[in-house]
């Protein structure tokens, strides 16, 4: 194998890179908030036992878990805009993909936890006069969460992953920046290679985080 | 003698299974009632339905006389804010403690009066404290309940209750869950209590404790009170059939005193 590794390219476009970055953390941050309060909405309402609330909740989990999040966005960006009256950019295409289906997920994460919680807990809240919300907010989602955060991690690690499916619809997110780069200088192999340790740097701490976090909420019972 | 608590005419069905037929009992201030009967009799229901953990499907609770709910055309109506009041009103403890796991034992004690009594700091630090040292386990102050026995943790569920000040106490099997040799401390936790004058009613097996306890027996078989009066008279000299064989099952096998000095 004769290849000659040459990373100047790479790193003479360090400022592309950078922004590209930077671009993958705040569409991986905004889909991460939205997803979640979406997912607590969501979740709740699966929670719920009037059919009205609870099959729309449901339609919408079993959609967007069941289907790949690469169609999602290309859909956002190329089918919604034909029906949609409102212009729809690679950015909100993107984040409507990958908040949607992190709100899916995270609906069954926040159900999943509060249903984990025992019948015994909400009554014990009850027998003292707590009203509904109080049980919830004093009693069930202290524990309820505890138990969710591992959870919740791993989503934001997914999330983070996802993030690179951006670049089919040419938002400028890291890899989006790399195609670029990679196609001007023909650097493939280096172009690549940095970027997926670039991924490593970012993502491999966030999960040995939430391993450690899993083994303490074990040992703690 | 002051009525605290009637229940007229009381009828609970879940679904198509009627577990309560019409129960009628009037409760005397400071009044210790046992419930006894066989499983599934409907005693631990009609606890619930007093404190309105389960919804009576008719009939009608007074609290000092005063009816909860409000009657309508199709029945007694609930409103939900007037049920959590009663409840605060009324302390239960129930068969599996359901303490708070992710709260100490003084956060436990706190709670209500702190987020349901909305009480100063100071005031739910006080009552907290009275009542850990009242059930003997204020040195386990800042124990959570997993680092607490069964019998330490149902005497905190019971500190719990009683840091409400209610008006009226419900027990519901809260030795069953316990090993043999930590019933005792329960036991004689409730006893205290009852010997202050709390109202209590108390749904048990332990017969011995319903005898030296109970100001009144109420045995109860299929939904209706069959058999009720003094510990001598229900559980000495019981007059019902199923009484008696509900008795008979319960002291198939017993010690002669036992000599413990």
């Amino acid at each position: 194998m004769g290849y000659q590794f040459d990373f100047s390219a790479v790193i003479g476009n360090w400022k592309l890179l950078l922004i590209g970055l930077q671009n993958s953390i705040i569409l991986g941050a905004t889909c991460l908030v939205l997803g979640l309060s979406l997912g607590l909405i969501v979740g709740g309402m699966r929670y719920m036992r009037a059919p009205i609330v609870n099959w729309p909740a449901t339609a919408f989990v079993e959609v967007f878990r069941n289907t790949p999040v690469l169609v999602q966005i290309m859909w956002f960006f190329f089918a919604f805009p034909i029906i949609s009256p409102v212009e729809i950019n690679a950015f909100t295409a993107a984040s409507l993909g990958l908040t949607l289906n992190t709100a899916a997920f995270s609906a069954e994460i926040f159900r999943a936890g509060i249903r984990s919680v025992e019948k015994g807990q909400w009554e014990a809240g009850k027998a003292i006069g707590m009203t509904y919300i109080q049980q919830l907010r004093r009693i069930v989602l202290p524990q309820a969460i505890r138990r969710m955060l591992p959870a919740f991690m791993n989503r934001a690690v997914e999330l983070m992953k996802m993030t690179s499916l951006a670049s089919v619809i040419a938002y400028g997110e890291l890899m989006h920046k790399a195609k670029q780069i990679s196609t001007l200088e023909f650097n493939p192999i280096e172009m690549y290679t940095v970027v997926a340790l670039i991924f490593f740097a970012l993502i491999f701490p966030l999960a040995l985080f939430v391993q450690r976090f899993e083994l303490k909420l074990k040992d703690s019972g | 003698m002051t009525e605290i608590l009637r229940l007229r005419n009381l009828h609970k069905s879940f679904g198509p299974l009627e577990v309560l037929k019409g129960i009628d009992l009037a409760v005397a201030q400071g009044e210790v009632i046992v419930l006894i009967g066989a499983s599934g009799s409907g005693k631990s229901t009609l606890l619930r339905c007093i404190n309105f953990m389960e919804i009576p499907t008719s009939g009608r609770v007074f609290l000092h006389g005063t009816p909860v709910g409000r009657q309508t055309s199709s029945g007694v109506s609930y409103v939900e804010r007037e049920l959590t009041q009663i409840r605060a009103r009324i302390g239960m403890v129930f068969q599996h403690f359901n303490l708070f796991p992710h709260m100490t034992a003084l956060q436990n004690v706190m709670e209500g009066p702190r987020t349901v009594l909305k009480c100063s700091p100071d005031e739910c630090r006080n009552r907290a404290d009275n009542q850990l040292r009242k059930v003997g386990l204020e040195w386990k102050a800042d124990a959570y309940p997993s680092q607490l026995s069964g019998g330490q943790q149902q005497r905190v569920a019971i500190a719990r209750a009683l840091a409400m000040e209610p008006e009226i106490m419900l027990f519901d099997e809260v030795t069953s869950a316990l090993d043999p040799e930590l019933v005792g401390e329960v036991l004689i936790t409730m006893k205290e209590l009852a010997d202050e004058g709390m109202t209590m009613l108390i749904v048990t097996h332990e017969l011995g404790f319903a005898y030296s306890v109970a100001d009144r027996v109420l045995f109860l078989a299929d939904g209706n009170v069959l058999e009720q009066g003094s510990p001598p008279e229900v559980l000495t000299y019981p007059k019902e059939e199923a009484t008696k064989n509900f008795l008979r099952g319960h002291s198939s096998f017993r010690l002669p005193e036992p000599q413990l000095d």
